[in-house]
Parts: structure tokens; sequence; C-alpha cells
């Protein structure tokens, strides 16, 4: 049922025309390009969860979807069946509504599925939505700025935009390092080496094969190794082009046709990569031996980690999942952050602050009783000022500053320090000052579930399913021997889909590998 | 400088006399007047050509100043033009009516399309040209434009007046001093100086000043821009020694063709002006262990080698070749200079060895063992100057009226020159007419992503046009750019002639026509078959199958089409330029059709106009980062679009700029509008309203909402306010508050006091205070 880029156009190019020209009336919004779909209620346990598309082809996708053939009332909710457009498996009995733009939330045509909350069915209309020609996960903030763009937000409601996508755009990065993280992300990065150094080649031959007299380098640096000669190939401008030509589709052909094999194959693994990982990620840190993993095991209400006086107990990172005041929370533990110790704990420490970087709220523990050590400084000093620095609104990654064994304080000594930045008394042996903490991971949790911006893990699945989808049927296309303008184009699409997920891109990359691997030049 | 008598020699076309008498120049009648021009062009080679007839095009009164006119179209490196991605920008060029592409079909010896097989988006139109022709074709074409004065002389400084107060820049350039002192005013001047700015040629471990070998550098323009506060870097680049053509044995080398026919490179050429079989053939030959030897073994006397400057990655001398691939043959090709030229250009040889090593090295390669080098190859290292600090439009923006164009952006070739110079002189003459500016975007064509490289992203290199630089590549084509250019350059530019107007439009509504037909011819795919036995279309299809998607099928042209279906298509094969053109749109349409979406995409971006003079360093009233607002500052973006595309700026910044640009409209519409909505408000209500307006009050705050508003009482300190927040409204909506005093960053869920001390007070007047008691505050 889906559709290439190509395909879409040449066969069915009269059916979506048809459609763009019976709602040309409503094109009051202005280039309004793709058509963006994305979760827009918080994640967690909730009953229903809407899930919104804006764009031109919002109409098409709601139909698809309810395999209807007409569009339901505008602005009146109806009951409808959504179904999977490929497999026509009924997804969800859930509730639609229209809004044809311009009188809608963005200005454009926009739908709202409200479905049931459970994450089989949220993930499963998101999956078709991204099926659908024409739909592509949106951007940290579409939504908002094409009702900016289209006049929808008054300017009071736009100031906190910014602010709104600077967290998008944050919370995205952090799920997406935490999805990138291990074995897909090492696959997407590999995958998009491969077709990046695929496309520069094809760009180096269209670009210098002829006019720069691309020399023989090319065909060794494709990888080819059958071509061992030393001699100097056939002069490219004579007639006998078409002797290069044939020479150098190989190298990139194979490639591309090894890649496209096995992103086939890992779009059909049924285990689809990891686990997903909902909740909040809350990331215990402090300095070694802070009472780190007391705290985890007082919050989780069992011996996750074990417990030593001895520094540098917690080693490896320790996850647990766990329900802090009615809020799903992946709670996890980490070693001690300190230097120079042995390749073990290093490791540990290298880990942990990799799952901070990740981590929506931080609980940065202190030993109160130990604050002027070196080790206590230092983690003031990186850690925490660095998160601090930002002001509350202009970092979406939040911290809780921790001082723990405050029953080790004398109570009329003079308290912690007066330069510290906000803090929490704790004592994790005692209990004291337990309940002002959960009081306030209430409240901060409260905020990182609330918001759907915090880059739900069904999303970014989807988002992935979309771009490695779209990179598979975009090498569908990629046809060496004919023209190959538009064979270099389809690896382009191919390479601009995966280095959605994983970053780059940009032009210059492929003029860096041109110039590295080939000696071409007047 | 000895080029310049008296005040100059006078060169100019019969035209322009009547319309600048230069008896008052000499023969001063009446008081003594010094000559005033709308556009003067610095620099007769690529970008100075086109500059200086492209104003005259826009009906300016153009001078065009050089240090010899006998020099005015001078090919000073390869006897070539076009190529792939450098053919697209002279078709660009020919479609605004510029010279370089009409005066290649006159003037060149082997013309040769590149890419044949690999699509028509990437043919790369290309023609070896004879020097001696180009040039003099050049000047019989410049002497004869209307409007175009030409004067040799070398330009000492720039005249600067105060700045128009409308325009950004600390100052206005008026004219310009010669060297012997003299002065010639005009509305705008184009700078187009090539490697002359601080010019050096390098030989061996020789260097000495000069733009090119035989010609004087410019050193006192150099000092007066360093003085003004351009950002000036050195660049470098080099030429192949020339060798005499009897001095080589051709017998044993590869010899290449022409093609046959000939394809013009101007959309208003039939056919170039020499046949093929008249045209002269290339040879290739190869370079040899024995040639990396001998640059290897004499690094030590190259001084140009081993300089810091950055030369090019794409168009390395032969040292840097050898140094970068050892143990590699490196192609050269032997391309004549011309028809009666007794010199070989040896094509990839460039080289700065010492004179007598040059001619050992050439000697050791197959073909050229009895080689005579005539001129020895040399580098050249000049000053360019950061492109970041020109506009779109090629105007500087220190200087108002002051246009850059070619070499000097830091840019090489001479179609990359050709290229700038146009849009330089298309703006420079529309900046006098006080028109808008004329620019052309990314998504129109080549010209746009060169020049929108240039100034977004700027250069550390001399910066070639590459097709993989092109994002819409398959849109942007050599064949279509009348369609994308000339209409505009037409209407919005004035640059092109009425003749080619009107071709470019039958060719437009023609194509449009066609590919409607086509559209419209639906047959089954086994009638397909039958009508056409060649084509390998699968009958397997039930749907209707569109002749326009036949056409798409590599064995199918318009001809064969045209025998199936006689009517109505006969007619679009009668025009062999019609025929061809339906046979690529149809080739891209589907791939065309989702490009569609990302050009609107991006020229969406585009229309999102940045105010020019917001000092990004200072301004208060948007939450950037220090190193995004440095970045802005010194690219000055015009648009969100090329905003978003300087590296380092992040989203949220655009989406901070994006609300500015639309608060400075609605604060405009506002003070626009209010006289007239509010007749009946009192004088003294107006005033009050129009301060308030304009009040610092009322920009936005930096930060978001969330935190607080509406919280604090003008009179009542504690309160909650986040870091930033720069005003609030009081709770009783009669005043907006500044604050200022120590303010504490809270961690949210915390209890922390926040001490701010409201101070400026700015009462809100009336009818504003109305609108606001309306909304809900949080």
């Amino acid at each position: 049922m889906w559709r290439g880029l190509w395909t879409l156009a040449a066969q069915a190019a009269r059916g979506p025309r048809r459609l763009c020209t019976r709602r040309s009336s409503g094109a009051a919004a202005p280039g309004s390009g793709a058509t963006i779909f994305a979760l827009s209620s918080g994640q967690g346990r909730c009953g229903i969860a809407v899930i919104r598309t804006s764009g031109p082809s919002s109409g098409h996708a709601l139909r698809i979807l309810t395999a209807a053939r007409d569009l339901p009332p505008a602005r009146h909710a109806s009951l409808r069946l959504l179904s999977d457009p490929r497999s026509g498996e009924p997804l969800d009995r859930a509730l639609v509504l229209w809004f044809p733009g311009p009188r809608s939330f963005t200005g454009e045509d926009c739908v709202e599925f409200h479905v049931h909350g459970g994450p089989a069915v949220v993930s499963g209309v998101l999956q078709a939505l991204g099926s659908v020609p024409g739909l592509r996960p949106a951007e940290a903030g579409e939504f908002t700025r094409r009702a900016f763009a289209n006049g929808k937000l008054n300017l009071t409601e736009v100031e906190g935009l910014a602010d709104l996508i600077h967290a998008e755009t944050e919370a995205q990065r952090r799920q997406a390092l935490r999805q990138l993280d291990g074995e897909l992300g090492h696959l997407c990065r590999g995958w998009a080496e491969t077709l990046t150094k695929a496309l520069a080649h094809v760009e180096a031959y269209i670009d210098f094969g002829e006019d720069d007299n691309l020399e023989e380098g090319v065909l060794e640096q494709g990888g080819s190794t059958w071509w061992g000669r030393k001699t100097p190939i056939s002069p490219q401008r004579l007639p006998s082009l078409s002797l290069f030509a044939c020479l150098l589709s190989p190298t990139a052909d194979i490639e591309v046709r090894a890649l496209e094999v096995a992103l086939g194959a890992h779009l059909r693994d049924a285990r689809r990569g990891q686990r997903l990982r909902s909740g909040a990620h809350v990331v215990v840190t402090g300095p070694p031996n802070a009472g780190k993993s007391s705290l985890v095991n007082l919050l989780s209400r069992k011996p996750v980690s074990i417990v030593s006086p001895e520094p540098g107990t917690t080693r490896d990172v320790l996850e647990t999942p766990v329900d802090l005041a009615g809020f799903p929370v992946l709670l996890s533990d980490t070693a001690g952050l300190r230097e120079g110790v042995g390749p073990v704990e290093q490791e540990g420490v290298r880990r942990a602050r990799e799952r901070l970087e990740q981590a929506d709220l931080i609980l940065a523990m202190l030993d109160a009783s130990d604050l002027a050590s070196p080790s206590s400084c230092n983690f003031l000093a990186t850690v925490v000022a660095s998160v601090g620095a930002q002001s509350p609104s202009d970092s979406s990654q939040r911290l809780l500053l921790v001082l723990n064994k405050s029953d080790l304080l004398s109570p009329e000594g003079p308290g912690p320090r007066p330069d510290l930045p906000p803090h929490l008394l704790l004592s994790c042996l005692t209990g004291e000052g337990l309940d002002g903490l959960l009081e306030a991971l209430r409240k901060e949790l409260a905020a990182v579930c609330g918001d759907p911006s915090t880059g739900s893990p069904l999303l970014t699945r989807a988002r992935h399913q979309h771009h490695l989808q779209g990179c598979l049927d975009a090498l569908s296309h990629y046809k060496p021997s004919k023209d190959l303008a538009l064979a270099a184009e389809a690896l382009r699409v191919a390479r601009g889909h995966l280095t959605r997920l994983t970053g780059g891109g940009g032009t210059e990359e492929i003029l860096d590998i041109i110039f590295r691997d080939f000696c071409v030049g007047k | 400088m000895f080029y310049l008598r008296g005040c100059g020699r006078w060169v100019a076309a019969s035209f322009t006399k009547q319309q600048f008498p230069l008896v008052r120049l000499s023969s001063d009648s009446a008081a003594p007047r010094t000559p005033h021009f709308d556009v003067i062009v610095i620099g007769g080679g690529h970008a100075g050509t086109e500059a200086a007839t492209a104003a005259a095009r826009c009906g300016s009164r153009t001078l065009l100043l050089t240090h010899r006119v006998d020099t005015i179209g001078q090919m000073s490196c390869n006897p070539s033009f076009g190529g792939i991605g450098k053919g697209h920008l002279m078709r660009e060029v020919d479609a605004l009516d510029g010279l370089c592409s009409r005066i290649c079909d006159q003037s060149g010896v082997h013309y040769k399309v590149l890419n044949r097989r690999k699509g028509p988006a990437v043919w790369g139109l290309r023609a070896q040209i004879d020097r001696k022709l180009y040039k003099q074709n050049m000047q019989k074409e410049i002497l004869n434009t209307p409007l175009l004065t030409v004067q040799e002389g070398a330009v000492e400084d720039l005249i600067l007046t105060e700045p128009e107060p409308e325009h950004t820049g600390k100052c206005r350039v008026s004219g310009v001093v010669l060297v012997d002192g003299s002065t010639v005013y005009a509305e705008s001047v184009i700078l187009t100086t090539g490697t002359f700015l601080r010019g050096m040629i390098v030989i061996g471990l020789e260097m000495h000043p000069a733009g090119r070998l035989g010609d004087q550098p410019s050193i006192g323009l150099a000092q007066t821009l360093e003085k003004l506060g351009f950002v000036v870097g050195r660049l470098k680049t080099g030429t192949p020694p020339r060798i005499a053509k009897d001095s080589i044995n051709f017998s044993i080398l590869n010899k290449q063709t022409p093609d046959n026919p000939s394809v013009p490179f101007s959309f208003t050429n039939e056919t170039v002006w020499i046949k093929p079989e008249d045209q002269l053939p290339c040879y290739l030959t190869y370079t040899n262990p024995r040639v990396d030897e001998i640059v290897l073994n004499n690094l030590h006397l190259n001084s140009h080698v081993k300089e810091t400057t950055r030369g090019p990655r794409y168009c390395p001398s032969i040292e840097s070749k050898v140094l970068r691939f050892p143990n590699r043959l490196h192609q050269v090709w032997l391309e004549p200079e011309g028809m009666d030229s007794d010199l070989i250009y040896p094509q990839g040889l460039s080289m700065t060895l010492p004179t007598e090593l040059q001619e050992k090295m050439i000697t050791c390669i197959r073909g050229l063992e009895k080689a005579k080098v005539i001129q020895p190859g040399y580098g050249v290292q000049y000053d360019y100057l950061d492109p970041r600090q020109i506009t779109p439009s090629l105007e500087t923006h220190l200087v108002q009226r002051l246009f850059f164009a070619g070499q000097i952006n830091g840019t090489t070739g001479y179609e990359e020159a050709a290229a700038q110079g146009v849009i330089a002189g298309i703006n420079a003459s529309l900046r006098v007419s006080r028109k808008p500016p004329f620019v052309v975007s990314r998504t129109e064509g080549y010209i746009g992503v060169l020049i929108d490289d240039l100034t977004t992203l700027g250069t550390s290199e001399p910066y070639r046009m590459f097709t993989s630089r092109v994002e819409f590549r398959l849109s942007l084509r050599p064949d279509n750019a009348d369609i994308r250019l000339t209409l505009r350059g037409y209407k919005d530019a004035g640059c092109v002639s009425q003749q080619r107007y009107e071709r470019a439009c039958w060719m437009k509504s023609s194509l449009e026509e066609g590919i409607s037909v086509l559209k419209s011819i639906e047959f089954s795919s086994s009638k397909w078959k039958n009508l056409i036995p060649e084509v390998s279309i699968s009958t397997s299809r039930s749907l209707p199958v569109r002749a326009l998607d036949v056409l798409k099928y590599e064995e199918v042209d318009m001809d064969s089409l045209a025998k199936a279906v006689p009517e109505p298509l006969k007619k679009y094969t009668k025009c062999r330029e019609l025929a061809e053109r339906l046979k690529i749109e149809a080739t891209y349409e589907s791939v065309l059709f989702h490009q569609l979406q990302e050009i609107k995409g991006v020229q969406q971006d585009e229309a999102l106009q940045l105010p020019k003079d917001i000092d990004y360093l200072t301004i208060r009233d948007v939450s950037l980062s220090h190193e995004v607002r440095e970045k802005l500052h010194f690219s000055r973006p015009q648009t969100i679009g090329a905003a978003s595309r300087i590296p380092g700026v992040t989203p949220a910044a655009i989406i901070n700029l994006l609300r500015f640009v639309k608060t400075t409209q609605q604060r405009q519409a506002a003070m626009n509008e209010s006289p007239k909505t509010d007749q009946c408000l009192r004088n003294a209500d107006r005033l009050q309203e129009r301060q308030f307006l304009l009040s610092p009050a009322t920009l936005p705050r930096r930060t978001s909402l969330t935190d607080t508003f509406l919280t604090l009482k003008p009179t009542l300190s504690p309160g909650r306010a986040s870091l930033k927040a720069s005003w609030c409204i009081s709770t009783d909506f009669t005043s907006v508050v500044t604050l200022t005093g120590a303010k504490v960053t809270t961690i949210p869920g915390l209890r922390t006091p926040v001490s701010t001390r409201p101070t400026g007070t700015v009462p809100i007047p009336k009818n504003i205070y109305s609108i606001l008691n309306t909304y809900e505050g949080r």
C-alpha cells in the first residue's frame, strides 16, 4: 500500500491532485507544504491520547485511516473505526474531529484523533499515519510555528514559542539520544555513512567525471577491489564514456543494494529494535558515597542497589521503573562522579555522564556533612552550576539539589554553606525530609510528564519507522544505469531521511569526501 | 600610473556622446565640472564587463574604468568557458541577457556538452574559446553598448559621503579618485578588481606585485577598503605554463573531437559561428613518476606551495596533486588557445616551480618531449573580501551603494564572475532608480545558490560552482533557465530585451500547453505497446497511461510519440528545441512534483524579511545567545530563510527572530493605523498612545510568560519574576513596569524569595488599557 515518492506521483498523480483542486478554496494557508502529525497529549498513563495532523493531506489521511469515502462533518466529534491502511487491521475505535482550514488551530486542514491511551494503539495509529503518502512526523514546535505563520497566534501566545521550541528540541534530542543509544543508533549511523559516501561518489562522478578528469582513484575508492589496474583508464571525454559509466556503477550500486537489503530486513524485523523505555527519566548523580544508592532504594522501596560505606560501590547504571507520586518514572542509579580510579569504575563514570545527558530530571546528591571536600565542590561547579546556569525557562532539563545525611549536621551548628543554590535537606537514614523531597518531585514530574513535547518514545519510534521506510523507498528508485541525476536525487532523498535521525547532512560533508577521496582538478 | 594620460583616455561609443557631452571635460566653457555617472564599474574582466553592460541595459549611464582598454575581456587563465555547473551559470547569465554566452557562441573553437549520458539536469555546456576572438568580440560589444562609456585609469580611492538615513551602512560612496588625482562622481560604484587587490605573482622563490602577468596590482584601493573596516582574506590560485604548438608530438596522443552538431550557449542562437568539422581537437596525455620526482626534489624552491594561503581543493596545482595523491598518473589536457594561436594550454599542469624546472618537468611528459615553454606557469596570491559583508544584491553592508562582484568575493572562474557581474550591474542600477533589489533565490537558479552560499556562509577557499551544491538540481536545469529568469529579468530588473522576453514567453506557454496536452492523452498500456513497439512498457498495469508517462521512457522521444499520435502532437515536433524540452520536462515530472513542496517551504521562509537595520549585538528584545548574535551580526541575513542556513543559528533563535519580525510589523501597523481609526481621540490622547507604542515598555519580553504575567503591582515589591523579564503589566492594567534590581534564579518547586524593585512605570493609554482589560491573564 505504501507508495514511494515517484510511483505516487507517476501512478496516482490524478488522485491526489484532483483532491487538491477540490479544496483549493481552502488554500488560504500560504505554502502549506507537507502534512505533519504528532502525539499532542502528554506521556504516561492516560485514558485518551490525542494525535493531531496539520496540512493539505490531513483529509486524505483521515479518509484512508477510517476507510471512508467522505469526511466527517467539520468540527463535530464522530466515532470511527481506525484501521491500518497497509494491513487493513483494525487499530482502535476513536473519536475523530475534522477541522478544515483556515478555521483550525494552525490555519491549515487539521484532524484530531482521540484514541485510547495504550501504547499499542497510539503506536499503531502513529505508524499508520506515517505510512500515508505526504505525511511525516512533525519537527519540534512545527504545529505552533505553522499556526504562527498563518496568523493564528497572537503575540502574547507567541512569546513562549521560542522557549517551547527550545524545550522541544532539547527533549527530542534527549529522546533521540536514548533511542539511538543502542544497536539501532549504531545501525543508523553506519547506514548514513554508507549512503553519504555512495552519494559523494555519484556526485563526484557527475561534477568531475568529465570536466575535471576524475582520475582512476574514483574506482579504487569505491571499494571495488577487482579493479586493480594502475594504468590510466581511457579518456572520459572520448566517446568510450560508457566504459567509465559501467565501471563506476557497480561500487556505489553494490553498496546501495546491500543497504537496501539491510534496511528492508530491519523494517521487517518484528522485534523493532529495543524495548520502549517510557516514563520520565530521573537520574541520581553525585560524588561517590553521597548516598545515591540509598536514595534509589528509598524511592523504589526495594533494595535495587548495593549500599556500602565504601566509595565507588555502584559502577554500572542501574535502572528501575518506579511509580513516583502517580507518575511513571525510570529511576537510574549511577556511579559516583570522580576522576583517577580504575578502568572499570572509569567506564562506570563515563556511562553515568552519558546518562546524565539523557535525563529529564536530575537528582543531584551531596553529602551535607562533607560539602567542603574537593569532590563536592567539583560536582557543584560542573554539574549543578551548568544545569542551574540556564534559567529554568531556558533549560528543559531540570535539577533538584539534595543534601543527604542531614542527621550528621549538628542542629544548632552553622547550616550548609550560604552560597549554595536552592536545595533540599534529607536523611536517607532517618527518612527526615523525604516528604519534602517527594513533594518537590511531584511538582517537577508533573511539569515533565504533562508536557507533550517531552518526546514520547512512541512518537520517536514512529519517526524512526517513517524515515527508515522513506529511505528504503527512495533507494528503490536508485537506478544507476539511467539518468544519473535522478539516481543521485534518489540517494539525496534517502540520505535526507537518515540524517534526520542521525544529524548532519550538509553539502559540505559531500564535498569533503569528494576532495578527500579523489584527485580532481585541472 | 603610466596608462593614464591627462584625465584619462576616453573610448566612448557614439551613443554615449549624445548622452554625455565629452566637450565639457576638455574645454570648459562654463564652470569646470567633474564627470557624473549613474554607475561606475571598476575592472574590465568577466564580472566588470557583465556588470557594466547590465547596468547600461537597465538604463543607467555607466562608466567602465579599467587599467587598459585592450585587456577588456581578457581570459587570463584557461582558454575555455562552461563545464558542469558553470554551463548552468552561463545559461542563467544569458537568460538575463548577459554577454558571455553570446560571445562564446561567436568565439569558440571546440564545442562539447559534458555529462551527455548522465541526464539533462546535469548537462555541462562547454567550449574551448579562441582568446583573441573572445576579446575582440567582447570589446566590440562593450564599445557599442548604448549608455556605456569606457575609460582607462587606475582607481586609487573612493569618495565617501554621508549615508542615506533610510538605509544601513556607515557611509555612502559617491565617486572614485583616480591615480592622477582626478575624480569621477557616480550614484553607485561596482568593484570587480579580480586578483588585482594586492596581487602578487609567484614563480619559484620570486615574488613580485602584479594583478596578472604584466599588469599592475591595486594597492591603494586595497588599503582604502581595509581602512573602511572590511574584513580582508587572502587566497591563491595558479595557471599553467603555455607551450609552443609546433613543438608537441600530437600523433602519439589521444585525440578528442568536438560534438556534432554543436550546442550553442545562448538561448537566442540556433547554432554557433563555426561548423563542427572546422573546429579544433583537444589531446590528452598523462604525467609519470619522473614528474613526481621533480616536484618532490624541488619543494624548497617553491614558496607558493608552502604558503599557508588557501588555494582551491578542486583546481590544484600539479605540486599539490603530487603531494596529496602520490604515485598516481595525472591527466593533462592539451587545449588549443585559438584558431591561429601558436600556443597550447596544458590543463592540469598549473605550477609555480622556477622557470627552468618547469621546462624540465614538461619534457618528461609523453608527447611533450621536445616541448618549448613560451610563458611559464605562475601562482597568484590576492586579497579577497569576506563575502558575508555583502547583501544578496551584492551591495556592501558597510558602504551604501558600493557593490562587489567576481573574484573579489572569493570565487574562482569566469562564469562565477560573470554571474555576479550581471546581478551587481542590475542592482547598482536599480539602486539609482530607487527600485527594490533584484535577488535570485536558491530555488530559482544557480546564481541564487552561488550568492546565497557566499553571503551566508562565506568561503575559505576560492568558491566554484558544482551541481552538488544545488538542492533543487532537477528543477534548475540548463534547458529552463529562460523560464526561470528571463521573465523576472524583464519585469523586475528591466535588463532583458523585448525580443528575448517575447521568445521566453512563447516558449513558456508552448511548454505548458504541450505538457497539458500530453497529460490529457490516455491509452491503455497495451495500446501504447501497439503504437510504439520499442517501448518497454509493462502491460500488466490496468490503469490508463498518459502520453506524458510514456515520454518518460528512455527510448521514446517526441518524434516517436507524434508518429504514434499525430493529432494533436505533431505540431510540437516542429520546433526542435520545444520537442527536446518537452522530453526533459517529462523525464523529471514526477520528481519535480515532490520537489515543488520543498521549494515552497524554502520560499515561505525567504518571504519573511528581516529588518535591515537590526543591531544584533545590542538589540534587547530578542533572546539570542552571544554566539548567534555575532554570527548574525557578521552575515546580516536578509530573510529568515537565509538566517536558518547559517551554521550555529538554532531553531529557537530563528523563532525568536521570527517573533521579532512580526512584532515590528505589528507595531508599525499600529502606528500607521492609529490616526485613521481613532479620529475621535483627542490629540493629547493620540500623542500619549504614540509615545506608549514607541516606549521600550511595549517591546516584547525576552522570555516566556509562563513564570509571571500580570502579577506585579506597581508599588508592591514582592512577587515572582523570571530572570530576564524586562517588563510587566501591573495587575490593575494601568501601567507597565520595568524591573530592575537583584533577581534570583529559582528552581521551580522551591520557594525562594525574589527581590525585585519595580521602576520606570509607564502609564498605559486608556484605549489600549481597555483592550488589555479584556485579556484574561494568568
